[in-house]
């Protein structure tokens, strides 16, 4: 209130005075309220006047006349006018407030409700929307249906004899399918670990013992290892000679680490399916 | 168009009338101060350009002798229909007519094993398809190319390794890559189907060079490609039986659904998309009058105050 | 106060649990029109669709 009358300027002393009494308005010259002090205010007020709505609700009693004021307006003093056609609005209305004597804060809760209703039906279709074009784009990014027909590898088993290790080409490179005797096995499986240079055991190499799968990748220079070649039985890569055994471990020569054991399962006993 | 909607109307447009349509409507007419005779010359030569064109669109449209071909009427296919899937079990009997008599001479070479999985084909069907065919392969360890049996991921071999060669063994008549077909035909499943079964003798004053056929709905009416179907021709592992036009009908449905495999996922996806955009559509209509409701319930009145006061 | 004005009460009057109940709407809305699509496909394409006829060539 302090603020308003500072922001009001010259009206500063109308918006003081119509917590007492406003005397209707003349036509053109507004004339600073006087009161006499012993008279009975016009208005009984009872409430703080802190916004121009209890400003205006103090006043409403008089005739034609109305105050707004406060931080967001310039203080002014309106006229009611009647010779303005007011239209109707109705149409814009909701029936609950229709009347002139309804009580609109009791139907409040049901006319909000509607409103965020809808608010929230159509977040939640944008929601849902905006997650199908997200999605829509982010799976164009995966490997087409091509690509991923031509990234595993089926291999009958039963083609490949006791003893010998067959090279297939998969995702370009080459793959060993190693059908392994058990004089292999039980040698790998004897070795100690101290003797590796990248320790690892052969069971968890190999997931059927009689089954050696490995990128035929040597971990050296990317050269191509012969099968059943070198001082280990296993393979033997030609350009640096690496030496690695019947479970595709490194033991001689300049590579660093084992042969890369793809990801494969067994589908049934006579295939497996790399990748 | 602009320039002439600003000719015509000039300012008149922009003026503020709130007084009833029609006397603006009149207001923006040039034509009020014309005399009597130019009205009558402007009126007889709209009435003359606008019957010539109507002349000149019924001519354009009508049937030409000389364009000696059928228009193939209209059918009911199942995915025609604005909700209508493929019929899968026409689809899986057309793949054995292309199979068994289109695949001598007609390619299909952007059609894979692995497309028939889950459309048509369980995928162990589909594997033993794929494997009924030797596909070259290569190069292997010597550098050489080799013959290995189809895999899902290998598209259907085509019957000629290249244009020519098809061409020389067809007495010069290419015959087209099916895999696109029905989308790259007037007429499409209709043409095909129609094409399929409408062989029959040349009529009367029709002569056709060696090596040619008579069906009426190919352009020109003389194709290079003889009939192909004819009832029983193959026998369908399903026990329909195979008429001419039931061969035609599943092979036109395979070709329809080899052009356009992903139309049902598409047809699906439109149902959804109605659905959800006339929840959005109530859901917006009813908003923006809710918040413009403060807007239009307002009046806004300016009385100029009077002079002499 | 009905209906409404409860649902007003619990669900918008704060806007975390305005907020709660858009994303859980939102789910919602995506498994009706999800569910509601599909069973008009398959209700009207009955018997023409691979899943109809499948159940013949899968051993």
């Amino acid at each position: 209130m302090i603020k308003a009358i500072s922001r009001g300027g010259q009206f500063g002393a109308f918006s003081k005075a119509t917590a007492q009494a406003i005397p209707p308005p003349s036509a053109s010259v507004l004339v600073p309220a006087t009161l006499p002090p012993s008279s009975k205010p016009l208005v009984e007020i009872d409430r703080a006047l802190l916004t121009s709505d209890s400003l205006g609700k103090a006043v409403s009693s008089i005739n034609n006349f109305g105050v707004i004021s406060g931080p967001g307006v310039t203080t002014q003093v309106r006229f009611a006018h009647t010779d303005v056609k007011v239209p109707d609005f109705t149409a814009y209305r909701r029936d609950s407030t229709k009347s002139p004597t309804s009580d609109n804060d009791k139907s409040l809760g049901s006319r909000a409700a509607f409103s965020y209703l809808f608010t929230a039906g159509s977040l939640a279709g944008a929601i849902y929307g905006g997650k199908g074009i997200v999605h829509a784009f982010v799976t164009s990014m995966s490997a087409s249906a091509d690509v991923l027909a031509v990234s595993t590898i089926e291999v009958k088993l039963s083609a490949i004899p006791e003893g010998q290790c067959v090279t297939f080409k998969w995702r370009g490179k080459p793959l060993f399918i190693r059908h392994r005797t058990q004089e292999e096995i039980s040698r790998e499986r004897a070795v100690p670990l101290s003797d590796l240079r990248d320790p690892q055991e052969d069971e968890v190499r190999v997931q059927k013992p009689e089954w050696l799968v490995v990128l035929g990748v040597c971990t050296h220079l990317g050269c191509v290892p012969i099968a059943n070649a070198g001082d280990f039985g296993g393979y033997y890569c030609p350009c640096h000679g690496s030496h690695y055994d019947a479970s595709g471990r490194i033991r001689k020569g300049p590579a660093p680490l084992n042969l890369e054991v793809p990801k494969y399962a067994f589908t049934d006993p006579d295939t497996v399916l790399v990748g | 168009m602009a320039a002439a909607v600003g000719r015509i109307s000039a300012s008149r447009l922009l003026k503020t009338n709130s007084s009833l349509a029609p006397f603006q409507v009149c207001s923006l007419s040039t034509a009020h101060s014309w005399t009597r005779g130019r009205k009558l010359l402007w009126t007889s030569i709209g009435v003359v350009a606008g019957g010539a064109g109507a002349l000149f669109l019924a001519l354009e449209t009508s049937v030409k002798a000389t364009d000696i071909e059928l228009h193939p009427p209209k059918l009911p296919w199942d995915h025609k229909k604005i909700l209508g899937g493929y019929d899968h079990r026409s689809v899986r009997r057309g793949w054995e007519v292309y199979k068994n008599v289109c695949a001598a001479c007609h390619s299909m070479r952007y059609l894979c094993y692995r497309d028939l999985v889950g459309a048509t084909h369980t995928e162990a069907e589909a594997k033993a398809e794929a494997e009924e065919q030797m596909i070259e392969d290569g190069p292997n360890d010597v550098g050489e190319m080799f013959k290995r049996p189809g895999k899902l991921s290998d598209h259907v071999p085509s019957p000629y390794p290249n244009e020519e060669a098809a061409r020389a063994a067809n007495g010069g008549a290419y015959p087209p890559d099916l895999s696109y077909i029905i989308p790259a035909r007037h007429g499409g499943e209709d043409y095909v189907f129609h094409l399929l079964t409408g062989y029959h003798e040349p009529p009367a004053g029709v002569a056709l060079r060696e090596g040619l056929h008579y069906n009426p709905y190919f352009v020109g009416g003389a194709i290079g490609m003889a009939q192909a179907l004819y009832s029983e021709i193959i026998e369908y592992e399903d026990g329909t039986p195979a008429t001419q036009s039931q061969l035609a009908k599943d092979v036109t449905n395979f070709l329809a659904w080899a052009a356009f495999p992903e139309l049902e996922e598409r047809k699906q996806v439109g149902i959804k998309s109605i659905a959800l955009l006339s929840i959005l559509l109530f859901a917006t209509l009813y908003l923006k009058r809710f918040r413009f409701s403060v807007m239009k319930t307002r009046k806004i009145q300016y009385n100029p105050p009077k002079k002499d006061v | 106060m009905g209906l409404a004005g409860t649902i007003y009460q619990t669900l918008f009057r704060r806007s975390s649990t305005a907020a709660i109940t858009i994303v859980i709407g939102a789910y919602a809305t995506e498994r009706i029109i999800d569910e509601g699509s599909t069973l008009l496909w398959k209700n009207y394409n009955k018997g023409k669709l691979w899943d109809d006829i499948k159940h013949k060539y899968e051993k």
